[in-house]
């Protein structure tokens, strides 16, 4: 009875109830549209960051530096220690007994492979250009199993490394850059002076611009060289069963080995954070549109109270209870935002389907030809969700209200 | 005659009871004292009728009778009335009763009808008399809709059932008011000047209406100003500032006349 009466009510005011109803789409539309914008483009980036990468990376050195010795000796703070005539030690920093280290790794539960690499920095120049670089020496066979960097290939073979005593696998970005293509010669210097020369035989591309613009990878013992670390392995880098999992195996790692070990989301927790920001710019956006409709919602449902005190008098009169007559008129706020919601959701839908087949080229963080669109089901229940809590919320004011009038305080005219 | 101060007189337990009923409108200082202590029990199939000059409380206790108002049980500065203010509904003391409870003692017991109507012009005419069948919930949608077409018939509104209430001319939306009352085949009848907003002619109808309805032993009880209307009733209670000052018998109820066979 009570549904009949708010169905009845509602359907009376089919205008007004409209244009909440569009209120609560649009902004349903929004958020599933902006949601799976901004996803796609997080998502882009972490998943390409993650297989160009790997998932967990072992660095060279412990996490917390060591305390020196005369610390250690005296490790009262107010303590006045002082070394007279030292001279820093000529340490190459390394990872000791990376075979040892790698074995134990490839036994571990949930390690899929490791790869052992040296990194550095070097410039390269191409006739006039030049530019810094990341240069990662790599045995190309264990790289393509902890990363894909084999297949975002775009010119030549990444497996060429091996066979090419000076073979340079470069990013698109580099390439563009220096305007260096496939078998054209390149001169590396390393921050030591090691100078060598070396030939392109691949440009890759993840989609990741500052991987595409600072990478390039060689062999590990031409590597070696160049940076004047012979025999030297300065990082690991591993792939694992789980991305998702990797902060986790991070720090089971870490206790294992030693060595500092970063995990794909600490390595670019920078990045993470801007996502996380625009997350929240974007909900604060959605979230507005909806606060507004919710207010039409309480506009149109004040007005529908003030005009039926009556009724809600002679309700009362033959055997309503107040609470069904909140019923009656968060009934009618809660098919307003359902019928918005899932409209909202179809529409956003389509929305998310028009937007992806957009040919809009972007290049920024990565490169797409199109606008990236990463749809989860969480949006479409977070969207949902919010829209029925904040319509229901909107709706209980005037509820409230209406079940608050004393029928015979009406009946009196006091209203 | 002085005012009545205790309850009248009736023949078995009484339908309706008010016991040194008091009701204040208001707080503090601004409280006004409607209703001063009124002592009264109507019993079953009494036609009774309320009279008084405006402002004397029969409004007032109209409603506190059909447990849509409750009684005031301290005065303005705080002191409980003694013996406590109290209507009883069929024995049920509504001032105890939590919101929920009371709506449904008036859904089950008590059918109301005002002076304007207050029809629900998004439903027809049938659809008004059945809303209370409905929220009882002892009858299903199309038996409530069959009721109240057969309440209707019986009122001379068969050819109204399915229009607006909005579009019934006065008399008739009164009329529906009186079906829609009897819906749930009320103890006790509650009219509030029933007349006071038609012209003669459906004013005329619709107290013969109530005539009938209690010469087949509804109970009824009406607040109203006319005084012909007011001498139809069995028993006339005329009020006064608050109070009771005159609580008179007519003539006897038809029932009781007819016998209890009746």
């Amino acid at each position: 009875m009570v549904w009949h009466v708010s169905m009845r009510y509602f359907l009376a005011h089919k205008r007004q109830s409209l244009v909440c109803i569009a209120g609560v789409t649009i902004s349903v539309t929004m958020y599933v549209a902006m949601s799976a914008l901004m996803a796609g483009f997080s998502d882009k980036f972490i998943i390409e960051t993650v297989e160009s990468s790997g998932h967990i990376s072992i660095g060279d050195e412990p996490r917390e530096s060591r305390t020196p010795i005369l610390e250690q000796a005296f490790p009262d703070p107010d303590a006045l220690r002082a070394l007279v005539g030292s001279k820093p030690r000529d340490q190459v920093k390394k990872i000791k007994n990376p075979d040892g280290v790698l074995g134990k790794l490839r036994r571990l539960p949930g390690v899929i492979a490791a790869a052992p690499e040296v990194t550095g920095q070097a410039i390269v120049s191409y006739g006039t250009k030049e530019m810094s670089l990341s240069i990662i020496g790599v045995e190309p066979e264990a790289q393509t199993r902890v990363t894909t960097i084999g297949q975002n290939i775009i010119e030549g073979d990444f497996s060429r490394l091996r066979a090419t005593a000076d073979g340079l696998v470069i990013g698109r970005g580099v390439s563009l850059v220096l305007g260096a293509r496939l078998d054209d010669v390149v001169t590396l210097v390393s921050p030591n002076g090691g100078r060598t020369t070396a030939r392109v035989i691949g440009v890759f591309e993840t989609g990741v611009t500052p991987v595409d613009y600072s990478r390039a990878y060689m062999l590990i013992n031409n590597a070696q060289t160049l940076l004047d670390r012979k025999n030297v392995i300065n990082r690991i880098t591993i792939r694992t069963d789980d991305y998702n999992k990797a902060e986790e195996y991070a720090r089971q790692i870490e206790s294992i080995v030693g060595y500092k070990t970063e995990s794909w989301q600490e390595s670019n927790s920078n990045f993470l954070k801007i996502f996380r920001v625009q997350e929240v710019i974007t909900t604060v956006i959605t979230g507005s549109l909806l606060v507004v409709a919710a207010f039409g919602v309480l506009n149109i449902l004040i007005m529908a109270v003030l005009e039926r005190i009556n009724d809600i008098a002679i309700l009362r009169s033959f055997g309503l209870s107040r609470l069904d007559i909140t019923r009656i008129y968060l009934i009618q706020g809660l098919v307003i935002g359902l019928v918005g919601a899932v409209g909202g959701l179809a529409c956003g839908k389509a929305l998310v389907e028009g937007l992806r087949r957009l040919p809009i080229p972007v290049e920024g963080l990565v490169k797409t030809e199109g606008l990236l669109m990463s749809e989860h089901p969480h949006h479409y229940y977070m969207a949902f969700i919010s829209a029925m809590v904040v319509v229901a919320l909107a709706a209980m004011y005037p509820a409230r209200r209406a079940a608050g009038y004393d029928p015979v305080e009406v009946i009196r005219g006091a209203h | 005659m002085a005012p009545t101060d205790r309850p009248t007189p009736t023949a078995g337990a009484p339908l309706l009871m008010a016991r040194n009923l008091h009701r204040l409108l208001g707080e503090a200082e601004l409280a006004t004292h409607i209703l001063k202590g009124v002592n009264l029990a109507i019993g079953r199939r009494e036609y009774v009728s309320i009279v008084g000059a405006s402002g004397s409380g029969k409004s007032t206790l109209l409603y506190l009778l059909g447990g849509l108002d409750r009684p005031s049980r301290e005065d303005a500065d705080g002191v409980p009335f003694e013996p406590p203010s109290a209507v009883f509904i069929d024995g049920r003391d509504t001032y105890d009763l939590g919101d929920a409870e009371l709506a449904l003692l008036r859904n089950e017991k008590c059918g109301f009808v005002f002076q304007f109507h207050y029809l629900l012009k998004e439903f027809t005419a049938q659809e008004n008399v059945a809303l209370p069948m409905l929220k009882l919930g002892r009858l299903s949608r199309s038996e409530a809709m069959d009721r109240a077409a057969s309440l209707l018939g019986q009122l001379g509104l068969e050819s109204k059932l399915r229009r607006r209430a909005n579009r019934l001319s006065g008399g008739e939306q009164q009329r529906v008011a009186i079906a829609r009352a009897m819906a749930n085949q009320p103890a006790v009848l509650l009219a509030d000047e029933p007349t006071g907003n038609l012209d003669k002619a459906n004013g005329e109808r619709v107290a013969d209406l109530l005539d009938q309805i209690a010469a087949a032993g509804q109970t009824i009880v009406m607040v109203t100003h006319d005084a012909h209307l007011a001498q139809r009733a069995e028993r006339m209670i005329t009020m006064e500032d608050g109070l009771i000052v005159e609580d008179r018998r007519l003539r006897q109820s038809a029932m009781a006349a007819a016998g209890p066979s009746a």
